[in-house]
């Protein structure tokens, strides 16, 4: 009886799981197969004649060109400053959040709305706020700090920093919002206890909170290098397709779309792939270890 | 605990203003943008909008679908935005929708039901965030066409629920894992079927985690630009951001700001009048680590 209670009951659970598996398969997993099938080929829709077998071409060729060096500075350094700042800014806000005071509902309020401010039309604004048409009243202000910028590091620098500034302003606030979330699930006790056992703050902040916020620290890391990685339309967007500093994404976007090399594109936005689970595999070893409690 | 001092109370109070200053300034920017006469765009303080005016809304309810000819050397483009407002509602409600309907779903399935491995089904479901958008809507333009869904609303409607359903997914199965065995049991031996247990108890007590997968599914929906815009090509077919993608900024920029916040004040409405819930789920999904 208990037996055949058991298998009713992983059907009724691998029924319940068929639409989103199903979902996911459609969405993701012949684009999945398609692009990685792709990387070795040179298939491409300007060029005349068969799609031709390349092998590992592709990425020995990508991991020769210097544009794909570029692209990964960049986009390195543009994960690695954002991720940052939207962490530290992040546990800020939900440290300053953590404890009751007056108006905290006002300032967490404002704290949650850059993220639930859509951001397929705020990026849209902030654009022409940054680059504003030249008959608005401030455009002379934001053509000045243009110039400032583009002088001291290039051209198009100020709207890679207009898209660096556009992610932290949504990521922190996110972010924010999770870790406060976090900090809510830490059983009060221990902040208490380690309150009456520790001298500053600092060491309380570096010795208690840290730890205890790790699994929700590394899930914020996570979901911040997934999308920063793959910042591909706040990129076009606020940059309006005059890429000057190409991140991988983009990068991998010009390459398909403008120059219509399927190929070499796929075997582009597949290179982040392998780091990415190597977070990922992080991540599962601090939120979801195994536990004897497993059924 | 002592009472704080008055600079520590100074130091919190201004670092507060400053994270609310940070946080609301772009909003409040493109907010007076939108309220502004053309003249005041050009003449008045960038910061302030001494004759607010509703114009530029009205301006874009007023725009019928068709080419309204050259001004000057510049095509002068209308829009069916009121064409775009629904399909924008409709993609949006139906994708949090099907989201929440599907990763309830499934999360109760790992987290209850508990079939063989199902943290590595957990797992799979959400390591789909390692893989890269970039190109991907090259072979999905392939699926959708083969669907014959090609500029169809209905084609986001089973892309974007798979945009937000790996973490909906982690976060309710998380909170049905840990929801004590107790509470289902009781009315299993009082004789209720499974289906009753979960639709009269389970389900109302998960408000707040439901909220949370909610508010997530939508800020995901709503954050979507490339999408939309690769996938939704005449303006009959549009949302709110495919068109507004769409417009020429030099000659419209008064009236896009104003559709950019038409379009942002319902979303940030209901993700502001769900907040508390929304960080009670998060909370609640993550007690005792997932």
């Amino acid at each position: 009886m208990r037996r055949t209670q058991r298998q009713r009951d992983i059907r009724t659970a691998y029924l319940l799981m068929s639409p989103a598996v199903l979902l996911l398969l459609t969405v993701l997993a012949y684009p999945l197969g398609w692009e990685i099938w792709t990387s070795f080929t040179s298939l491409s829709p300007l060029q005349e004649g068969g799609t031709a077998f390349v092998g590992s071409e592709n990425y020995r060729r990508q991991f020769g060109d210097a544009q794909f060096w570029r692209a990964t500075a960049v986009t390195v350094v543009y994960t690695v400053v954002t991720s940052a700042a939207k962490l530290a800014l992040g546990l800020g806000f939900a440290l300053l959040l953590a404890r009751p005071f007056r108006g905290r509902a006002l300032v967490f309020l404002a704290i949650f709305l850059p993220w639930a401010y859509p951001s397929g039309v705020s990026v849209i604004g902030w654009y022409w706020t940054l680059n504003p048409p030249t008959s608005t009243a401030y455009a002379p202000f934001m053509g000045h700090a243009k110039y400032l910028v583009d002088g001291v590091f290039g051209g198009g620098a100020w709207a890679f920093v207009s898209v660096t500034l556009f992610n932290i302003w949504r990521g922190s606030s996110f972010i924010g919002v999770l870790l406060l979330a976090g900090i809510n699930a830490i059983p009060p006790e221990l902040f208490e206890y380690a309150l009456l056992e520790s001298k500053s703050p600092w060491q309380r902040f570096r010795l208690v909170t840290v730890p205890l916020l790790k699994p929700f620290l590394a899930l914020a890391v996570f979901l911040s290098l997934t999308s920063a990685f793959a910042d591909l339309a706040n990129v076009w967007m606020l940059t309006a397709g005059r890429i000057v500093f190409p991140v991988i994404g983009t990068h991998a976007y010009w390459l398909a779309i403008k120059a219509g090399q399927f190929g070499p594109a796929s075997a582009l936005s597949l290179t982040l792939v392998p780091f990415l689970l190597g977070v990922l595999f992080v991540l599962f070893r601090l939120f979801d270890p195994p536990s004897p409690e497993a059924a | 605990m002592n009472p704080r001092p008055w600079w520590t109370k100074l130091g919190h109070g201004t670092l507060m203003l400053l994270a609310a200053v940070y946080c609301l300034f772009p909003i409040y920017f493109m907010l007076v943008q939108s309220l502004k006469t053309p003249q005041e765009d050009v003449f008045g303080n960038p910061f302030i909008v001494m004759n607010p005016t509703f114009e530029n809304f009205e301006e874009l309810f007023e725009r019928k679908s068709e080419t309204r000819g050259f001004v000057g050397d510049a095509l002068r483009r209308s829009y069916p935005f009121l064409d775009w407002l629904a399909n924008t509602f409709f993609v949006f409600a139906g994708s949090v929708v099907a989201t929440l309907v599907i990763s309830v779903a499934a999360a109760y399935a790992l987290g209850r039901l508990r079939p063989p491995g199902f943290r590595w089904w957990r797992r799979a479901i959400f390591a789909t965030y390692v893989i890269p958008q970039t190109i991907l809507f090259i072979p999905l333009f392939q699926v959708v066409n083969a669907f014959g869904l090609d500029d169809n609303l209905l084609a986001l409607l089973f892309i974007y629920p798979s945009m937000a359903l790996p973490f909906c997914v982690w976060m309710l199965s998380a909170y049905f894992q840990h929801l004590p065995r107790e509470i289902e049991e009781a009315a299993l031996i009082e004789g209720a079927s499974r289906t009753t247990a979960f639709f009269r108890i389970v389900l109302p007590m998960s408000r707040p985690v439901l909220v949370a997968a909610g508010i997530f599914a939508l800020g995901t929906v709503a954050s979507d630009f490339m999408i939309a815009s690769v996938f939704l090509l005449s303006g009959q077919s549009q949302t709110i951001t495919a068109g507004i993608g769409t417009f020429d900024v030099a000659l419209d920029e008064l009236a896009a700001v104003a559709g950019v916040n038409l379009m942002a004040i319902p979303v940030v409405a209901i993700s502001a009048l769900f907040a508390r819930d929304y960080v009670r789920g998060l909370t609640a999904a993550m007690v005792e680590g997932a």
